[in-house]
């Protein structure tokens, strides 16, 4: 099996370099049409590749310890599943499934043929496939074996490190780490990989355009499906992470300011502002610089956010071991920015859209803000992230920043942005009257006032939780009132819907951001926590509820770990609402544990239950429980941000330009 | 064709970058913190006393000592160093938290906490702590991060790194 993985992922790599060598050829003479021979041979060795990537699964699965890759993440009391989710549960394996992932988007687009084809954008892609492959080759390869030497002395190597080795098979692993042994581990990492890779091809195609033509035309239609599907899986992949963090203890919370739940923030970010610039280019044709300039930084910012999760620069619950990757990730990253750099300048002048600002309110201003205040919040977080590095880089001694300084920083930008989001809708394409305004946005802002005074009755006092209540339901009846509106317009309804998909897409989009603000608010700002010590029939208040302590439990679920739980009875005055188990997973072989959190879910809220400590002889046990109203809505917004996305990008682009039209039509009134 | 200059965007611009520097600056002014050692500390304990510090050190096992009703922890940690060269120098993050765990001579500071004591709290783990050194000679953690070496995969044993 080594042999096969190995040599099907060198083989790959080379058909790699033939590739590289063609079509630098082709380019020497000027020729931008891809060889068909290229294409051949990057189906070949993507098929290799993919076989490798088996071959190492197949390595997980049957447990072979003379892989040192296997000794590091399997053991065998470790469920098929997460055997198979090990492959990048380790920093070698991770690299390596990324390097497939890269392989798997670049041979997608080369044949479905709307993108990257052209000599120049496959070059740009294979350049980072061979990069990223070449990192597992040469400095991370999950296929190094374990070896014995004749005195019994052992050392891990590729190929045999001298004379009377042999391969050794007797080092059992200790297998994945408890913490990661969740199901948010199956899915968070390979959807958040296929975000970022994604966002390779309208990179590589971009760079292709600005030496080809230059002049931003046509460029955003064949790229729009393909930064879609990006942002949908960078958005997925992201609030799965915050979902699985929070759902297990160890990880900080569903957001933590950790840096690389940062670094992967500042690239949806970006794109986010992308796909409103985006939009601009294909309704009005302008804004095609800005475009540009946020394809090329969504990739650029997205190697960065792998720079910081593997090079272990920076603190983070996510960092990988200290890693030779730090260095050659980072003169690549320069590399590339100075190439994207130098592009867009030398191109500057062709691409200009002649859009000059007229008013303060059109709403193409509106959609400049967005943007700028996008921009601006990641530029906050690109200040945290690099602040340590730098002062350390001047003064010599590390100054950091806490989340803190996120929470002040990022807060008002972001209540400015939801702000203006839940007005934008009512303002027409260029210069609106505020008359109008007015009259459009009476009956939100009626409804939006009564939420708000609901909130401050029954809810809470502070300003920001009123504040933050009315904007979202100023937004979402501004979203509900502007539908009605359009489609009582129409006479058929359905087929209005339905041909505008971009429009509804994107309010759905907008009703999901409002919905993770309203689960923001829940969380921190509503939310009520007590902890104390109870013996069996004990019970404790927290806000309206009760918590009822009747049991622990102990189990072995496997052989690996014991399952301690406490069985707690949750109550509302007499009516009992059901039970919660939060435990301690025991490792005992690696004196380890996992806190398993006890969870009561519904729409208004979670009853969040963790066991802090427990006695078994003396019976009594520690309990910290916790109301976190709304936040469920966070999750459901963040499905609709998906859903919303997805339902846009089955809108076909040719038929774009007759929706344009449609669209200045319903807005008209 | 000659534009004119666009001056309502140059002042929305101004305006905008004016407000994001002040914002980075008054938010980095209050929440930065020193990033030291365990021995840097001890060497300037009347200098650093009060300011809001960041630390990062080797737990001692046997030091933890944890009071779950008023979630009230506290644990020892021993020096290694800040330098992420040095410790790579030295043989890597798990080799030198064990030799500063094993090494009674090497500077330690006791650590005070109030909360959750994090899972992966324990012998020759990496701690992260944010808070700042009282006067009693204790540091007064607001922040727990832990960073297990083998956070993702367990490393070879010692014998296996050629």
């Amino acid at each position: 099996m080594f042999t096969i993985g190995y040599g099907a992922f060198a083989l790959s790599m080379l058909l790699m370099l033939v590739c590289l060598v063609l079509v630098a050829r082709q380019l020497v003479r000027k020729q931008l049409e891809i060889p068909r021979s290229v294409r051949l041979l990057t189906n070949i060795g993507f098929a290799l590749h993919s076989l490798s990537v088996l071959a190492l699964l197949y390595l997980q699965l049957s447990q072979d310890y003379s892989n040192a890759y296997v000794v590091g993440v399997i053991n065998p009391a470790l469920p098929d599943y997460l055997k198979v989710t090990a492959l990048w549960g380790g920093q070698a394996g991770s690299l390596f499934f990324w390097s497939w992932i890269i392989n798997l988007c670049l041979v997608i687009a080369l044949n479905r043929r709307h993108i990257l084809q052209k000599n120049w954008g496959y070059l740009f892609a294979l350049l980072n496939l061979l990069f990223f492959s070449g990192i597992s080759m040469f400095l991370e390869n999950p296929f190094t074996r374990v070896w014995q030497f004749a005195d019994g002395t052992l050392t891990a190597s590729l190929f045999s490190p001298g004379e009377g080795a042999m391969v050794y098979s007797g080092l059992i692993g200790q297998g994945l780490n408890p913490l990661l042994r969740h199901w948010g581990m199956v899915i968070h990492p390979p959807i958040l990989y296929i975000g970022f890779g994604a966002f390779l091809l309208p990179f590589a195609e971009t760079l292709s355009h600005l030496i080809v033509k230059g002049d931003g035309e046509d460029l955003i239609a064949s790229l729009r499906p393909w930064l879609l599907i990006a942002w949908i899986f960078l958005t997925a992949g992201i609030t799965l992470g915050s979902w699985w963090s929070y759902d297990v203890l160890g990880w900080g919370g569903y957001w933590a300011w950790d840096p690389v739940e940062t670094a992967s923030l500042i690239p949806w970010l970006v794109s986010t502002g992308l796909l409103h610039s985006m939009f601009l280019t294909q309704k009005r044709n302008i804004f095609k610089r800005i475009n540009i300039i946020l394809i090329l930084a969504s990739y650029l910012l997205i190697l960065f956010s792998i720079l910081i999760t593997r090079a272990g620069l920076i603190s983070s619950v996510h960092a990988f071991g200290e890693s030779a990757v730090s260095m050659p990730l980072t003169v690549f990253l320069l590399a590339f920015l100075a190439h994207s750099i130098a592009l867009v300048a030398w191109r500057w002048k062709k691409m200009d859209s002649g859009w000059e600002f007229k008013s303060w309110y059109s709403r193409d201003s509106l959609f400049l803000y967005t943007l700028v205040l996008l921009v601006a919040i990641g530029i906050v977080c690109l200040w945290g992230l690099l602040y340590p590095l730098v002062t350390q880089a001047l003064t010599g001694t590390q100054i950091t920043l806490d989340r803190g300084f996120y929470d002040r920083a990022v807060t008002p930008f972001f209540v400015v942005l939801v702000l203006l989001m839940a007005v934008c809708p009512l303002v027409g394409w260029s210069a609106t009257t505020l008359k109008k305004f007015g009259k459009r946005s009476l009956i939100p802002l009626a409804a939006a006032l009564a939420a708000s005074m609901a909130a401050y009755l029954w809810l809470s006092k502070s300003w920001v939780v009123v504040l933050s209540i009315f904007i979202v339901a100023l937004g979402l009846a501004v979203l509900v009132a502007i539908t009605v509106r359009d489609l009582r317009k129409t006479e058929k309804p359905g087929t209005t819907f339905w041909k505008m998909r971009s429009r509804y897409g994107a309010f759905l989009v907008h009703a999901g951001i409002l919905l993770i603000m309203l689960g923001i608010v829940g969380v921190e700002g509503l939310s009520d926590s007590i902890q104390g010590t109870l013996i069996p029939g004990d019970r404790m208040p927290l806000g309206e509820y009760g918590v009822e302590y009747i049991e622990l439990t102990d189990h072995y679920e496997s052989p690996e770990y014991l399952s301690v739980r406490a069985q707690i009875d949750l109550w509302r005055g007499d009516k009992l609402l059901g039970r919660v188990t939060p435990g301690q997973d025991v490792y005992e072989s690696r004196s380890q544990y996992v806190s398993i959190p006890g969870k009561r879910s519904t729409l208004a809220g979670d009853i969040y239950t963790i066991l802090l400590d427990y006695d078994e002889t003396m019976g009594y046990i520690s309990v910290q429980a916790t109301i976190n109203p709304l936040v469920n809505w966070m999750w459901i917004g963040s499905l609709f941000l998906c859903l919303g996305a997805a339902f846009s990008l089955t809108s076909p682009i040719v038929k774009e330009q007759a929706v344009r039209k449609e669209d200045e039509k319903l807005d008209e009134d | 064709m000659k534009k004119k200059p666009n001056y309502k965007l140059i002042i929305g611009a101004g305006v905008i970058v004016l407000a994001l520097v002040y914002m980075l600056i008054a938010a980095s002014r209050s929440n930065t913190q020193y990033f030291i050692t365990v021995e840097e500390l001890q060497n300037q304990q009347s200098e650093l006393q009060g300011q809001k510090l960041r630390m990062s050190g080797a737990v001692i096992g046997e030091s933890i000592q944890y009071d779950p009703a008023n979630l009230d922890l506290s644990f020892e940690v021993a020096q290694i160093p800040g330098d992420h060269k040095l410790i790579a120098e030295m043989g890597g993050m798990a080799k030198v938290l064990s030799e500063a765990v094993n090494d009674p001579n090497r500077p330690r500071i006791t650590i005070h906490y109030t909360g959750v004591k994090p899972d992966l709290l324990k012998d020759e783990a990496q701690a992260i702590m944010t808070g700042s050194l009282g006067a009693d000679g204790v540091f007064e953690a607001t922040e727990l991060l832990m960073k297990c070496p083998s956070k993702y995969e367990s490393a070879l044993p010692d014998q296996v790194e050629d």
